[in-house]
């Protein structure tokens, strides 16, 4: 079975990459930088899956689930500190969350 | 005897002990008579060792070259410090001499503690009291008994405890702390000497026992062994340079002054030359020059007695006077004499320190000789007793002090050079001084018609002059002052040299012939006699003027500025280099090091801190940079 | 339980007690027992592990190994020789007299304060017991964050001052040492205290030496002292002197001497020239004090100085004395600050302009101080004595004149010391001492008379600890053949 060339999958995961590093920099809104974080890890998990694939070497895809877990975790996490700041009736912009200024 | 000896060192120890553990759930009385047991049970165990030396066989083909003494025996505990090939054991050595010593200590201390029960009786600390003096003479006993030169230090450094201890026991009188810690301070000093003297002696024997005395050291190190050690007895026995302690150690109860400060501890100086002699007789010059400072010590002394006005003070230099005799004895080579001295001076000085204790309890505290006159009326036991001690001081036959005064200065004289008849002249004069000071002392205080003051001042106790704890003792001590020199009297009869011969034999050279002997007798009596004489001829009958003399007066008074001249050399010189230090060096250096360190890294942080924006879009930032710097260095890299 | 896991036990014992006391939420008064419970376990440990140890036989005992880092040479390697488990004691001793002090005093945020007190317990040890550089430095880091903790927050009035002094001084020391570690580590393929080679780099030795000099301290590096000891909660300053400063002066002897024979030789008249400038300075500076905790701080820097003179004297009489003088003077600091503690619960202060007379009516007081300050002035027959005897005989066999100007600064301890006992103890009463201020309490005493107790045991039986700290007739040997 042959496919599009694995250039083609590492393009497309540096496109999303970079489409969610834009997000975390330049979004303000705390659940659309979550979001934007999402796309990055799993712009990073197309890549591996793809060379891993190309290398034949089933390291990659371990390496992914693995990512995939700590996703999860991460969004576990990340969303309940956003049910928190919303509890508290803070705002979800993440600039006025500045506490840790030095 | 060895069992004698471990008795008599554990006894009072055991007393302290038990008064500190009871604490104030024993009665006041209680303690007391503690102590006074302990002592006594001392006294039986030092009869015991002495016997058992007695009876125990003389292999005089020995000699003290060790590790065994002639006639005597060793005993060890166990390994009390030890550290490579070197070790020293907790060991106790009981010999003629130390036997003599054990005697002396626990028997004149016994009569002594028994008499404080009366002297202390209503002082708010006195369990103190008996804890601190029982200590005291566990660790003079320990200084006697020690079997080896590092517990001999041990005890040396105890009794300097205990002294500090008493002469400070009235901790709220700000001048009896100050003389407390000078007596300890300067008792420090001679303790350094010694220690470095035993240094010398482990780095080239790595040993410490009283063998290694004799053989294997090189002359120079020798005399600063003997060197060390002489400073040792210098601090301890309040010889010159290092006497300035003493008078100042009157601050403590007067017991104490007549235990500590003239019976036993001052003159364990003498004690320790005699133990040592093997490391003096190699460094005769050394040997010598103790000699010399004792024949130094007695005139200087003498003449600062003259002028003194407090009771004990006067006592006190007269101490410092004899132990000069002692020094003098011992640094001739004559051991024997000089320990024969100690002893009876031992009991003539504490029966002087306990009369004059009477007569200031009587007086409620008064110390003042020139408030005291006609005191004998009130107080004659007092007074006959004060009397023969006196005359033993002076040496006036056939009181106690003449049989071992004398015996001394015509040791100096049967050295036959010129510094050997020095040290007679200076023995000489100060018989004469000895005479005078005693008996300026006695005209003022006894005879004639009470005083005004002591008229208002004097109450008795119950009609005695003491409790009879006081008096027993006082009578005790004023018999030995009188017959106790029958023990030996150098001309004719001599067993108490012969006695000591196996543990330090007389050296030929402080040998004198009889002839020597009767002429030096006879110029000491005289001499003493003259003193007397002038005392009388100025305090009693007042034909003479005193001299006016300011400069000398007031030279006497001060004391020969000693002290002034210490505390320029020493204590102002070491107080102005510890402010300098803290004032030049500690804070702007040391300190402001600290400061400045820590400033300069707060406000480095200062500067630091100004990347935590608090805003996660820079975080992130910096995050995406590193990782990119981190890519292109290693494609460049690459 | 075998004898080897006991050398570990002493180790995480008191870790395990520390965490359990963090999650466990406890009244202050079930956590202070339970703390004083650990620290009485340690002790207990310590006892059966010197009941077990085999003084006749040589090296490393109650050996403990597992592979760390394997590839790097590093392993979790803890054992005790004679003189550590002598310091090993020392801190099992001294901490649970501090943790019963903190119980006593009852010290607020009491979790935070007692779980760090265990944590310093179990760091101390560990770097008494360590074999592996890695691990010493691990150990010697963890016993250092406790206390800035303890200093920062239970201190006084400029405790921020002192904390950060403290952690500038003893950081700057550490990382100089942690480069040192893995300079020699890399070189040598292992970081093994017993399988590694001795080293003749002067660089690798001086980083080594800095993080010790810091930690002893020696003079010059003492800068952080006065702050510390007197900012620092008693006790509190009574581990800081008592066994802290121990870890820098048995860092010297186990590694730096040990390890580093040529440069030890090269750089000896350097070092005993300052060790002996500590001596020097820090009686001088004493005896110039104008406060308790003063006093004792500046003679622990004399102390130092005392020890580490017999250390690098290198002679057999040198490394028993120090060994001897570390435990001694351990056990009188810790005493001496203990009872400036008391001394400052009744009075508020400890500057003797305002102290005085506090010998009347207070037995108890009077009593521990003044045998603790004569043991501490080193009266001959006493522990402390013997210690400054072996150690100023050792240092004689270098040269006469350490010796002589050791002997000087005794005769200024005495004075020192009596000027202090005086001041606190004796004439007229201060200012701040109310007649009510009441003597020693029961529990107070229970902290302090076995700490005494033990200093008297040492005095009657110095050869203790002075013949059982290296294996066989020279400890010079055994210190050269790396206490094999």
């Amino acid at each position: 079975m042959t496919g599009p060339d694995v250039a083609w999958y590492v393009a497309v995961a540096a496109v999303l990459f970079g489409i969610g590093a834009l997000g975390v920099l330049i979004r303000r809104n705390t659940l659309v930088v979550l979001l934007s974080l999402e796309l990055m890890l799993n712009a990073g998990n197309l890549a591996l899956i793809a060379l891993s694939r190309h290398f034949h070497n089933g390291a990659g895809q371990i390496f992914a689930l693995a990512v995939m877990a700590v996703a999860a975790s991460e969004v576990c996490v990340g969303l309940g500190l956003v049910v928190a700041l919303n509890r508290r009736h803070l705002s979800l912009d993440v600039d006025t969350l500045s506490e840790l200024k030095g | 005897m060895t069992g004698g000896s471990w008795l008599c060192l554990l006894a009072p120890l055991g007393g302290t002990i038990l008064i500190l553990l009871g604490g104030t759930k024993i009665p006041r009385v209680a303690a007391a008579w503690i102590a006074t047991t302990s002592v006594f049970v001392a006294f039986g165990g030092a009869v015991w060792a002495f016997f058992g030396v007695r009876s125990a066989p003389t292999n005089v083909g020995l000699g003290i070259v060790s590790p065994f003494p002639a006639r005597g025996e060793i005993t060890t505990a166990w390994t009390w410090l030890a550290s490579g090939h070197f070790s020293v054991g907790l060991q106790l050595l009981v010999d003629p001499l130390s036997a003599v010593m054990m005697l002396i200590v626990s028997g004149v201390g016994g009569l002594i503690v028994l008499y404080s029960i009366g002297y202390m009786d209503g002082d708010e600390e006195e369990r103190r009291y008996f804890a601190y003096i029982s200590f005291f003479v566990f660790s003079m006993l320990l200084l006697v008994e020690g079997g080896n030169l590092l517990l001999l230090l041990v005890g040396w450094g105890l009794v300097g405890l205990s002294s500090y201890l008493l002469i400070g026991f009235w901790h709220e009188r700000p001048s009896a702390v100050r003389a407390a810690k000078k007596a300890f301070v300067m008792n420090a000093f001679g303790d350094a000497a010694m220690a470095l003297a035993f240094f010398i002696l482990i780095a080239h024997t790595s040993s410490l026992s009283f063998g290694v005395l004799d053989f294997g050291l090189s002359t120079t190190q020798a005399n600063l062994v003997a060197l060390g050690l002489l400073g040792g007895a210098a601090a301890k026995s309040a010889q010159i340079p290092l006497q300035t302690w003493l008078p100042d150690a009157m601050e403590g109860p007067t017991p104490v002054s007549a235990l500590i400060h003239a019976a036993t501890m001052v003159t364990a100086g003498v004690y320790l030359i005699a133990r040592t002699h093997p490391i003096f007789e190699q460094a005769r010059t050394i040997e010598l020059i103790a000699a010399g400072t004792g024949a130094l010590t007695l005139l200087v002394a003498g003449l600062i007695a003259l002028v003194q006005t407090d009771i004990k003070r006067v006592i006190a230099y007269s101490t410092m006077s004899q132990i000069g005799y002692m020094f003098l004895g011992a640094g001739v080579g004559a051991y024997a004499n000089g320990m024969f001295h100690l002893m009876t001076h031992a009991f003539f000085k504490a029966l002087l320190f306990m009369t004059a204790g009477l007569a200031i309890h009587a007086l409620a505290g008064e110390q003042d000789i020139r408030n005291m006159r006609g005191l004998g009326k009130l107080m004659p036991f007092t007074k006959w007793c004060f009397l023969a001690g006196a005359l033993a001081l002076v040496g006036i036959p056939p009181f106690s002090g003449f049989f071992s005064k004398d015996s001394i200065v015509a040791s100096a004289a049967a050295l036959g050079t010129w510094y050997g008849w020095i040290f007679w002249v200076c023995g000489i004069a100060g018989a004469f001084l000895t005479g005078l000071y005693t008996f300026r002392l006695w005209f003022l205080v006894f005879p004639g018609e009470p005083s005004p003051f002591v008229r208002e001042h004097h109450h008795d106790h119950h009609g005695r002059e003491g409790a009879w704890t006081m008096l027993v003792p006082v009578g005790v001590l004023a018999v030995l002052a009188t017959v106790g020199g029958w023990l030996q009297w150098s001309p004719q009869w001599h067993p108490f040299t012969d006695w000591l011969a196996p543990a330090a034999q007389t050296l030929t050279v402080a040998e004198p012939t009889s002839t020597q002997e009767y002429l030096t007798s006879a110029a000491t009596v005289l001499a003493g006699l003259a003193g007397i004489a002038l005392a009388w001829a100025i305090y009693s009958e007042r034909r003479v003027e005193v001299p006016a003399a300011p400069f000398w007066r007031r030279t006497l008074e001060h004391k020969f500025y000693f002290d002034e001249l210490y505390d320029r050399l020493f204590y102002a010189p070491g107080a102005w280099a510890a402010s300098f230090l803290r004032r030049e060096f500690e804070e702007p250096v040391v300190l402001q090091t600290g400061r400045d360190l820590g400033e300069t890294t707060l406000a480095t942080g200062g500067l630091v801190r100004r990347i935590q924006t608090g805003l996660l879009r820079t975080y992130v930032l910096f995050l995406a940079a590193g990782a990119a710097g981190l890519v292109l260095a290693f494609l460049i890299a690459k | 339980m075998s004898a080897t896991s006991l050398t570990s036990i002493l180790i995480w014992l008191p870790i395990a007690g520390a965490l359990l006391i963090w999650l466990l939420p406890l009244s202050r008064y079930a956590t202070g027992s339970l703390a004083l419970l650990f620290s009485l376990a340690e002790v207990g440990f310590w006892i059966e592990q010197a009941a077990r140890f085999d003084f006749s036989r040589s090296g490393l005992q109650m050996e403990e190994r597992a592979k760390w880092f394997g590839d790097l040479g590093v392993s979790y390697h803890v054992g005790v020789y004679g003189f550590s488990l002598w310091l090993v004691g020392l801190t099992v001793v001294a901490l649970a007299a501090a943790t019963g002090y903190g119980f006593w005093v009852g010290r607020d945020r009491s979790r935070a304060y007692f779980g760090l007190m265990l944590l310093l317990t179990g760091a101390t040890v560990g770097v008494f017991e360590a074999q592996d550089l890695l691990v010493f430095y691990a150990f010697f880091e963890a016993m250092l964050i406790p206390l800035y903790i303890l200093i920062g927050v239970w201190g006084g009035a400029k405790r921020m001052e002192a904390t950060i002094k403290f952690v500038i001084y003893t950081m700057a020391g550490s990382l100089l040492m942690l480069a040192a570690i893995v300079a020699y580590g890399l070189k040598a393929g292992t970081f093994d205290l017993i399988d590694g080679p001795t080293s003749a780099s002067r660089w690798l030795f001086l980083g080594f030496m800095l993080a010790f000099v810091i930690k002893a301290p020696l003079f010059p590096f003492h800068g952080w002292l006065p702050d510390a000891y007197r900012e620092a909660p008693p006790e509190v300053s009574a581990v800081l002197s008592g066994v802290i400063a121990k870890a820098g002066l048995y860092g010297m002897l186990r590694i730096a001497i040990a390890k580093f024979p040529d440069p030890t030789s090269f750089y000896r008249t350097t070092l005993l020239a300052l060790a002996a400038a500590a001596l020097v300075y820090g009686s001088l500076l004493a005896f110039r004090s104008a406060d308790f905790r003063g006093v004792v701080a500046y003679s622990s820097l004399a102390q130092s100085g005392l020890i580490a003179l017999g250390l690098f004297a290198g002679t057999d009489l040198g490394f028993d004395g120090a060994v001897l003088q570390m435990v001694a003077h351990g056990l009188i600091s810790t005493s001496l600050f203990l009872i400036a503690g008391a001394v400052e619960r009744r009075t508020t202060t400890g500057e003797f302009r305002l102290l005085g007379g506090m010998a009347r009516g207070r037995p108890a007081l009077a009593t521990l101080l003044m045998l603790v300050g004569v043991i501490s002035l080193a009266v001959p027959g006493s522990a402390s004595f013997a210690g400054e005897f072996l150690i100023l005989a050792g240092v004689f066999q270098r040269a006469w004149w350490w010796s002589a100007i050791g002997a000087g600064a005794i005769v200024l301890a005495a004075m020192y010391m009596l000027r202090l006992i005086s001041a606190v103890l004796h004439e007229a009463r201060g200012s701040t001492v109310a007649d009510e201020a009441l003597d020693v309490r029961p529990g107070e005493l229970a902290l302090v008379v076995p700490l005494v107790a033990g200093l008297l045991f040492l005095s009657a039986w110095p050869a203790g600890i002075s013949h059982h700290s290296f294996f066989g007739q020279s400890p010079a040997a055994t210190v050269k053949g790396q206490f094999k």
